[in-house]
């Protein structure tokens, strides 16, 4: 029954793109281009000279680069193919390929697209449009994505970055500055993790499905333009191989873009279901089955100011950012557990940056970063965590 | 499941209300929609990027993919493509469109419509919030600061998204007066 509002919405999308009836780009006089590259890449220095890793061996001080092409081909004026691809370079010297997306988007008219294939799930704002590094003002990520990238002892709560399946999305035109913008997507959804208490959720795409049950989702987001955006997003789906493990998770996001300043920023809500059961009474009997809920919560605030504000054009490039992300995840309502890895946790991060614009798209970051596990016993815990990043981040 | 039911053929009538006639790029008046959606929708993820960065083929195909990411209509990308289109020559760089002739002489203001400048900039309460207000630009700046502006947007900010106009000496010279007043 979870699905009826999903299927709804998207009856209710075809319906509406069947109705309307215009085609804007007919008969465009635009010299008509088939092929595009772009993409973006960077490379980091990474200093860290005070973390350990859990045998406490030093990590060393660090530089990765990436490259990252997205290619870009217009079949049609009504079909648009993209997908993009990381190339990096591991610890062992390999390189290591991973395939972001890969889909096609149908411009069914005026304010409907419908997308298949692999895409970035339209959940909060940084995991769809503000992780490349030339757009993310940072040289990191937020706490609560802080796995995607591999940012040290603060281990990301939420992987909803990417799946496949369809997403229709629409846009609603009110008066001058107002949007509504709205994704609604089924996609294969969650896996589960082998280990006890049901596993953990697996969120990374994998070929096929563990089990018959879609996930679903959506994001519903208003904007007046030029400034402001906050949306709603949701997410759902079976993680287990028989189904009956549910795991959902909801996002706030919001964006304010002055001039000369932004502020942005996201809150996280996710609750995984475990399963497991009592220690048995008498020896050889099953003790009692359970469900219970692991939650994971998290947020974060970033502001930036341009420089050029003060009117000296030597400041002109100059921008300063500063980002606080705080996490926390517990089991059945209690942080003291037994989960390891980055269960009952609760963490702090905090990231003070300078960013000089050498281009629009091209921007040399020098960033500081301390993450603080607050409850002692968790992994990681009273390990200090500081590091100093330089990197150089471009688009194309 | 009734109310869902019930509410289908609402949002649907909803929806087809809001259906567009299609527009034809060479429509001037794209160009200045095309400005203003580009100022209001770039800056919400990223700095914009000026058109000299893609050919006006390669925008043709880089556009339905920030349609898509930007959940811009089929409408404002078309405006946006207009926009990008009328900033660059055949060569791109625009490197010979100071020296360009035979175009009928334009005023002022009609070019400040034509290139869209309030897409990013106000002007007399009316325009954008991407780039400075124009009013007192001129005395607050002098006019050999407008003049390199616009010659070479980027002289005094790398990062500039101002885009680089196919002007001819004459079209800048008109701005300029027109700024002046």
């Amino acid at each position: 029954m979870k699905q009826v509002p999903l299927y709804s919405a998207v009856a209710a999308a075809l319906l509406m793109s069947t109705m309307t009836t215009a085609n804007a780009q007919e008969n465009s006089t635009l010299d008509i281009g088939r092929l595009a590259l772009a993409g973006y890449g960077d490379v980091t220095y990474i200093a860290q000279s005070n973390m350990k890793d859990e045998d406490g061996n030093a990590i060393q001080n660090n530089v990765v680069a990436r490259f990252i092409p997205i290619f870009l081909f217009q079949l049609s004026e009504k079909i648009h193919i993209e997908a993009e691809i990381e190339f990096s370079t591991n610890s062992e010297g390999e390189t290591e390929t991973e395939l972001e997306y890969a889909n096609m988007h149908y411009f069914f008219n005026d304010n409907t697209i419908i997308t298949a294939g692999k895409f970035l799930l339209p959940f909060g704002q940084f995991g769809a449009n503000l992780h490349p590094s030339w757009i993310n003002k940072a040289a990191s990520n937020p706490g609560l994505y802080g796995g995607h990238g591999g940012n040290g002892s603060l281990g990301g709560i939420t992987s909803i970055m990417g799946d496949t399946g369809i997403n229709i999305a629409n846009t609603w035109t009110l008066g001058d500055a107002g949007r509504i913008f709205t994704d609604f997507y089924t996609v294969s959804g969650p896996r589960q993790e082998a280990g006890d208490h049901g596993g953990g959720v697996d969120m990374e795409v994998k070929k096929g499905d563990n089990n018959d049950s879609m996930a679903f989702g959506g994001r519903v987001a208003y904007a007046f333009l030029p400034e402001w955006e906050i949306g709603l997003s949701y997410y759902s789906g079976d993680y287990s191989d028989d189904g009956d493990l549910n795991y959902s998770a909801y996002n706030i996001d919001f964006n304010w873009i002055g001039s000369y300043a932004s502020v942005r920023g996201e809150i996280f809500g996710s609750t995984a279901e475990t399963e497991g059961e009592t220690e048995a009474e008498v020896e050889g009997e099953h003790g009692e089955e359970w469900v219970k809920d692991f939650d994971k919560n998290g947020w974060y605030i970033q502001g930036t100011w341009q420089a050029r504000q003060l009117g000296k054009a030597w400041l002109n490039p100059i921008e300063l950012v500063v980002r606080y992300s705080d996490i926390e995840s517990d089991f059945d309502g209690s942080i003291g557990h037994d989960f390891e890895e980055d269960a009952g946790k609760m963490g702090s991060r905090i990231y003070y940056g300078i960013n000089y614009w050498l281009e629009p798209s091209a921007v040399l970051k020098l960033g500081a970063e301390s993450t603080s596990i607050d409850n002692e016993g968790a992994g990681h815990g009273g390990i200090i965590d500081d590091r100093v990043f330089l990197q150089l981040a471009f688009g194309f | 499941m009734k109310l869902v039911k019930l509410l289908l053929p609402l949002i649907t009538l909803t929806l087809s209300a809001l259906s567009v006639q299609a527009q034809h790029l060479s429509d001037t008046s794209l160009v200045a929609k095309g400005a203003k959606v580009y100022g209001e929708n770039c800056a919400r993820c990223h700095n914009a990027r000026p058109a000299e960065e893609y050919s006006k083929k390669e925008w043709s195909v880089v556009i339905p993919h920030m349609r898509a990411k930007a959940h811009m209509t089929g409408k404002e990308a078309l405006a946006v493509e207009a926009f990008l289109a009328s900033t660059l020559t055949a060569d791109v760089r625009n490197i010979s469109s100071h020296e360009s002739a035979g175009v009928p002489k334009r005023t002022g203001a009609e070019l400040v419509t034509q290139f869209g400048c309030q897409g990013c900039h106000q002007l007399k309460g009316e325009g954008g919030t991407l780039g400075p207000v124009l009013d007192d630009v001129i005395s607050d700046k002098g006019e050999a600061f407008v003049l390199q502006k616009i010659i070479d947007p980027k002289f005094n900010n790398a990062a500039s998204a101002m885009p680089k106009y196919p002007m001819s000496k004459e079209d800048i010279a008109a701005i300029i007066e027109f700024l002046k007043q």
